[in-house]
């Protein structure tokens, strides 16, 4: 009798054979790990293919209506939103660089400080949440648009699902490149993120600032000198046992090429994927883009690298050939273009040889 | 479905008292075939894997490479190839042979100490225990090695499994697994809420993948943590076949053969157990093959612990080199957590295992 009380949750359940019971329940508990995991998998693999080619807005200068297939979901918003929620750093920074940061009544899962450019604009922080927010947090703030830098915030145990927030008025919106339900390009490209930005001025009804915008980023890029000498380059993101690295279709490979980089993970047809260390150890890049965020510090990828065997002996970690980027600027977005300036910047001081 | 569990120590014995002296023989004829023919495959296996990788690298350039370590002539690898050889493939392999044997050799004691065929070597809530201590050092940055923490992790739920089941009374199988269920199930709770509340950004992959059991942090620490745990733990483990024979035989019999079943239990859970949080320490919680190899040795050369034991671990170390083999090659240069492999391989021969069994019964 005195076993049973220790396990009541299962032995509630009762029937015949209780050495059953037992196993069933030894064979779950470790597996709950693992849906908390498969959870916050789910809210990752962050920006995504974009289909932006195809979310061109129907609504035309004069109709205020913005009429949109976000994501293979069917949105229309009327009047520009005055109330919004952002998600992730990326719809924050669009925002904030269209000149409607004051239109942000809170912000959820960011990625790091705002970037001191913007710092006087930045609402005053209101944070939702440092992960995901929930829906009734959400609804709380009665926003009239959550815009996200990523798909899964709207799910039904993030933000709410994006007919349930249609239902109650409220808009939803995930910048185009993290779309990965529906419409994924083969591969990101600028005049994708140059189109997020004209669609996002569509949206809060702030057009000429947003061609403002596209123009000086396509001026910027245009000046941007593309390094000639044929390096290759991996983008180091995350991860130890596997490196999480920057792959052949999404923003890490469009910033590389355009700064004259060839992405020793360009075949692998993702965004971002985990490779072995095998695979980077044959492939010798010759610099290293390091991913800087407070919860994965550049310092401590370079720790990593020197500290394991097999990656010390690289070219790039020999001769410190290290690039170092913001995280938030490395997902597609206003940033990208920033991002480009300074790989290519730091590119440009490394000697090589 | 029912049958199989609950017949477990009814259809075990049976299986022994019933075997007929013609069986017997032709299992040990079995047996004598088969364990030089495993060890060849063992030995094959490791040499056959460090040629295989991501890396296009010449099989002569590699054995000789491996040989130069050995002090055997010249090293015709330049040192980045050589890295790769001798920094990632080879303690690799090496981690994988020593992390199959012993998750094996721990399976089948278990299944034998519980009179539980479904029993594997995480079965005292080691796995959640080490998975505890792994997950608080990645998330709350703890400065505390990896493997210790996980190590840790995994003795103080021995020490909760073992303590609880002993303050039940004596302690006998159904109060181990029980015991074991209850502190389980704690310490999923806390790594579930660890995770939950404090996993910032992409940490998630790196839990995910130890959660998994993964082989891709395998350097020669993990060799000698791995090795050490399976030369010491292992192989006396090993030994105690007959003692095993006759727990399969119910505590009744042991006693009566002489054996003191109370403390001849708890040496042999503690020593499983440790050998359990030495392999998750370096590999995370692989599962399948605690579980399941010893069930495919045990159809093969019968259920005597003698034979059963030596031969899981050589089959044991090489199903878990081919298996990491293929989740570091298959998608190469993308890597899988080995312990997906090992689930998707183990999980339909488990289920064959599963129907024989009942059609059998």
């Amino acid at each position: 009798m005195r076993p049973r009380t220790l396990i009541s949750p299962t032995s509630a359940r009762a029937p015949r054979t209780p050495r059953r019971r037992i196993l069933t329940a030894a064979a779950l508990a470790p597996t709950a790990g693992l849906a908390v995991i498969a959870l916050l998998a789910g809210c990752s693999a962050s920006a995504a293919p974009a289909d932006s080619a195809s979310t061109g807005a129907s609504g035309s200068t004069s109709a205020k209506a913005v009429t949109l297939d976000n994501c293979g979901f069917d949105e229309t918003i009327a009047t520009p939103p005055k109330r919004v929620i952002t998600v992730k750093s990326t719809s924050t920074e669009m925002m904030l660089a269209l000149g409607v940061g004051d239109r942000i009544v809170g912000t959820a899962f960011q990625d790091g400080a705002v970037p001191s450019k913007w710092k006087a604009e930045a609402p005053k922080r209101n944070d939702v949440s440092d992960q995901m927010p929930s829906p009734e947090s959400v609804l709380d703030l009665e926003p009239d648009l959550v815009y996200s830098g990523w798909e899964s915030a709207f799910s039904a145990d993030a933000a709410g699902t994006r007919a349930e927030l249609h239902k109650l008025g409220i808009a939803s919106y995930v910048q185009p490149a993290a779309c990965r339900s529906q419409g994924a390009p083969a591969k990101l490209s600028f005049d994708d993120v140059f189109g997020e930005i004209d669609e996002a001025g569509r949206i809060f009804g702030v057009e000429p600032t947003a061609t403002k915008l596209v123009a000086a980023q396509k001026k910027q890029l245009a000046g941007i000198h593309r390094d000639d000498r044929g390096l290759t380059a991996l983008w180091y993101s995350s991860g130890t046992d596997t490196p999480y690295v920057g792959a052949g279709t999404g923003a890490p490979e469009m910033v590389l090429e355009a700064a004259g980089l060839t992405n020793v993970a360009a075949d692998v047809k993702q965004t971002w994927a985990s490779l072995g260390w095998e695979s980077i150890v044959d492939a010798d890049p010759d610099v290293i883009v390091l991913i800087d965020a407070d919860w994965n510090t550049a310092k401590s990828k370079i720790a990593q690298l020197e500290a394991n065997p097999a990656t010390a002996n690289l070219a790039a970690v020999k001769q410190h050939r290290y690039i170092t980027l913001p995280f938030a600027a490395s997902e597609a977005g206003v940033r990208s273009v920033e991002a480009v300036d300074s790989v290519a910047t730091q590119l440009a001081k490394l000697k090589l040889g | 479905m029912v049958s199989i569990a609950s017949s477990g120590r009814g259809g075990r014995s049976s299986a022994v008292a019933g075997i007929g002296v013609d069986a017997r023989r032709r299992a040990r004829r079995r047996t004598a075939v088969l364990a030089p023919l495993l060890v060849l495959a063992l030995a094959a296996s490791i040499v056959v894997a460090t040629t295989i990788g991501s890396a296009d690298l010449a099989v002569g350039d590699v054995l000789r490479g491996i040989l130069s370590h050995l002090g055997l002539g010249a090293n015709p690898l330049d040192p980045l190839r050589d890295g790769i050889v001798w920094g990632l493939r080879v303690p690799r392999v090496l981690t994988a042979a020593a992390v199959g044997a012993g998750l094996a050799i721990a399976g089948a004691v278990m299944q034998a100490l519980t009179r539980n065929q479904l029993a594997d070597p995480y079965l005292l809530g080691l796995s959640s225990g080490a998975s505890l201590g792994a997950v608080t050092v990645i998330l709350l940055g703890v400065a505390v090695a990896l493997p210790a923490a996980a190590f840790g992790g995994a003795l103080l739920a021995l020490a909760a499994t073992l303590g609880l089941a002993g303050a039940l009374g004596a302690i006998t199988p159904t109060r181990t697994v029980l015991a074991g269920v209850a502190v389980s199930s704690l310490a999923g709770a806390a790594t579930s809420f660890a995770i939950f509340w404090s996993s910032e950004q992409d940490s998630y992959r790196e839990i995910l993948g130890w959660l998994l059991g993964s082989l891709a942090g395998a350097r020669w620490s993990a060799v000698g943590i791995a090795g050490v745990a399976v030369l010491v733990i292992g192989i006396p483990l090993l030994l105690s076949g007959r003692i095993l024979d006759a727990f399969s035989f119910g505590d009744t019999t042991a006693a009566s053969l002489g054996i003191g079943v109370q403390r001849t239990r708890w040496l042999l859970l503690g020593a499983t157990a440790l050998l359990t949080g030495a392999l998750v320490a370096v590999s995370g919680s692989i599962g399948f093959v605690g579980l399941v190899l010893p069930h495919a040795v045990r159809l093969v050369v019968g259920p005597g612990h003698r034979t059963l034991l030596p031969l899981s671990a050589l089959v044991g170390a090489t199903f878990l080199i081919w298996a990491d083999t293929l989740a570091r090659s298959v998608f190469a240069p993308r890597e899988l957590p080995v312990g997906i492999v090992t689930a998707l391989i183990g999980a339909p021969v488990f289920a064959l295992l599963l129907a024989r069994r009942r059609s059998e019964a």
